[in-house]
């Protein structure tokens, strides 16, 4: 019982980088209805521009953060000129792949630039892990979890206080709405872009600090998470990802806690494969596949 | 020709399997993440039938085939109904499955004194049939391109047929072809079955060109670049999904042309090509524009020959 709450507790700190994940992922498909899959890499490629910097110039911490942050940002920006405003409506699958294509170029640039596998990465904070009872808690944990709450919060402050975000919620629910109210659609794409790939910069330097490195497969490992966090949460709803990347984070705490890491992964993917047979619209998305279906059962 | 070719004309054959396995889905309007699953079946099942349990190669693809049928069929039947990203990513999750489970899945038989079958995350080795039968890597690369042969005619026929219109409609406006009469989620199933088949076909000739398979051939990448492959070379002919093979794998890998940035070329050139054309390289429209020009020209060339009195103008 100790044990399963212990990896509750771990789990829902994981988790919440889980959910900043899939919160970027969700705000770019919500908006765009487009799948980014060079978001992992894009973060990545933010990554290793603060690990570079770190190793070169030995700075400290807060500026690499910052700089994960930016680079995230900037490699975001060429993905989303390239990969998505060249398309119009309609285009999807072209622009999913093109983006795949931009994931392989950033992968060899970051490889090129760092060809070790394994590059050191500051950590955010070290010390003893704090014991309560029988239950401890990794400090680097802690701060995963009070960064990652913080930046949900003020996402949350700016798409429901804000005309920016007020757009952002409008573009998520009906596109043609959000033109016809004159929301400026393709500038609030591009910032929300930008946004969803600085929120997932966030998110990379903190699974980074708390590895303490940083490999080539960070991109692909991003994406996946992200992509399974988003899709058990709810596609393109912003509380879904939040709660998707913490159920994520504890379905996988508990399973490696009881069958190691590899059946870890089996049962991710296989919890995230029932909920989408079983219950597609995901934990809170329900809403839009019971009207695509309803209109297919009219037909 | 020498080893490196046919080694390499032999993979651009294989890889085309499941290109064009992506490609028969893309057709039907699903966009799946997961025809590697079918591939790696089509491998670890064909590999056993020849390698274990000592039957003929043809057998044994037959095999590979019905397994990648039957299971895309069951993938199918429970995830169908989705549409969009919701399928792409049910597809993924079970290739992820797939994958990790062959990395769990052991069962070793004693062949002629050594153990052979797969053996987790080693991988399944020794699949020696063609050494053993002394078939040679040029008379394999026939038979993968005889069998390419093959898939491609019948894809061509089927395009010019009326199921092939209506698989295409059931992919261009899934509504539209509902009110038409397509049993739209039928169509997908019977196109999804099909895809896996596809798959496992080339899954069984790649673990035999290769005589070892590993868990991790067959991962989301391999996924991701069979449906790239068709939106490259174009999705208006079955020869689309081909022609990208050929500019991924023959020109750039083998030709070894920018060496070391062979990802950051190749990624933009494919990245351009999309903005340009959507479709592909070989998309509708061309295909439309080429059979109508060859048709002209046929016509002429016809005309010509036998000056035929009632002759079409």
């Amino acid at each position: 019982m100790i044990d399963i709450i212990q990896n509750t507790v771990d789990g829902v700190m994981i988790g919440s980088s889980y959910a900043l994940l899939a919160l970027g992922f969700t705000l770019i498909f919500g908006t765009m209805r487009r799948l980014n899959l060079a978001y992992g890499p894009t973060i990545m490629a933010g990554a290793y521009l603060g690990t570079y910097a770190f190793l070169a110039l030995d700075i400290g911490v807060l500026p690499v953060a910052l700089l994960v942050v930016a680079g995230a940002a900037v490699a975001g920006l060429y993905v989303e000129r390239l990969c998505f405003r060249p398309f119009g409506e309609g285009a999807a699958i072209a622009s999913m792949i093109s983006s795949f294509a931009v994931w392989m170029q950033i992968e060899e640039a970051a490889s090129l630039a760092l060809p070790h596998h394994l590059n050191a990465f500051p950590r955010l904070v070290s010390g003893q892990p704090i014991t309560v009872g029988p239950f401890f808690f990794r400090l680097d944990h802690l701060a995963m979890l009070a960064v990652a709450a913080a930046a949900a919060a003020l996402v949350h402050v700016v798409l429901h206080r804000t005309r920016f975000g007020l757009g952002v919620r409008t573009l998520i629910d009906h596109r043609r709405a959000a033109e016809l109210v004159g929301v400026p659609v393709t500038h609030t794409l591009t910032l929300a872009f930008l946004l969803a790939c600085a929120i997932g910069g966030l998110a990379g330097f903190l699974i980074a600090a708390s590895e303490a490195q940083i490999t080539p497969m960070f991109g692909m490992w991003a994406t996946t998470k992200g992509l399974i966090a988003m899709m058990i949460g709810g596609l393109g709803s912003v509380p879904g990802a939040i709660m998707g990347g913490l159920a994520l984070g504890v379905i996988e705490a508990q399973a490696q806690w009881l069958f190691g890491p590899q059946v870890r992964d089996l049962i991710a993917w296989g919890v995230l494969f029932a909920v989408l047979a079983l219950w597609p619209g995901g934990l809170l998305g329900g809403r839009q596949v019971a009207e695509q279906q309803a209109v297919q059962r009219r037909v | 020709m020498d080893d490196y070719l046919v080694s390499v004309l032999s993979n651009i054959g294989i890889i085309s399997f499941v290109a064009l396995s992506a490609y028969v889905l893309l057709l039907a309007g699903e966009v799946s993440f997961g025809q590697q699953a079918f591939f790696a079946l089509g491998a670890y099942a064909a590999g056993i039938a020849t390698a274990m349990l000592r039957w003929p190669l043809a057998l044994a693809l037959c095999l590979g085939v019905l397994v990648g049928a039957l299971a895309a069929a069951a993938v199918g039947r429970a995830t169908l109904r989705l549409s969009g990203l919701y399928f792409a990513m049910a597809t993924l999750a079970f290739a992820e499955m797939m994958r990790i489970g062959f990395e769990l899945f052991t069962w070793q038989v004693d062949v002629g004194g050594s153990l052979v079958g797969p053996n987790g995350p080693d991988g399944f080795g020794d699949i020696r049939y063609l050494f053993e039968n002394e078939i040679t890597p040029a008379q394999y690369m026939l038979v993968v391109y005889g069998l390419l042969a093959v898939v491609l005619a019948a894809l061509l026929v089927l395009d010019r047929s009326r199921w092939g219109r209506v698989l295409r409609q059931a992919g261009a406006d899934p509504v539209l072809a509902e009110l038409q009469g397509i049993r739209v989620v039928r169509v997908r199933l019977v196109a999804a079955a099909a895809a896996g088949a596809l798959a496992g076909l080339g899954g069984g000739l790649y673990a035999h060109l290769l005589t070892y398979v590993e868990p991790r051939n067959f991962d989301i990448m391999l996924g991701v670049h069979s449906l790239a492959y068709g939106l490259i070379g174009g999705l208006g002919t079955a020869f689309g999904p081909v022609l990208g093979v050929l500019i991924d794998i023959g020109l750039l890998e083998s030709s070894r042309l920018f060496q070391g940035y062979r990802m950051i070329a190749f990624g933009g050139l494919v990245a351009v090509l999309l903005i340009a054309r959507p479709r592909g390289l070989l998309d509708e429209r061309a295909v439309h524009w080429i059979s109508s020009r060859a048709k002209g020209l046929f016509d002429a060339l016809a005309a010509r020959r036998l000056d035929h009195p009632f002759r079409r103008r």
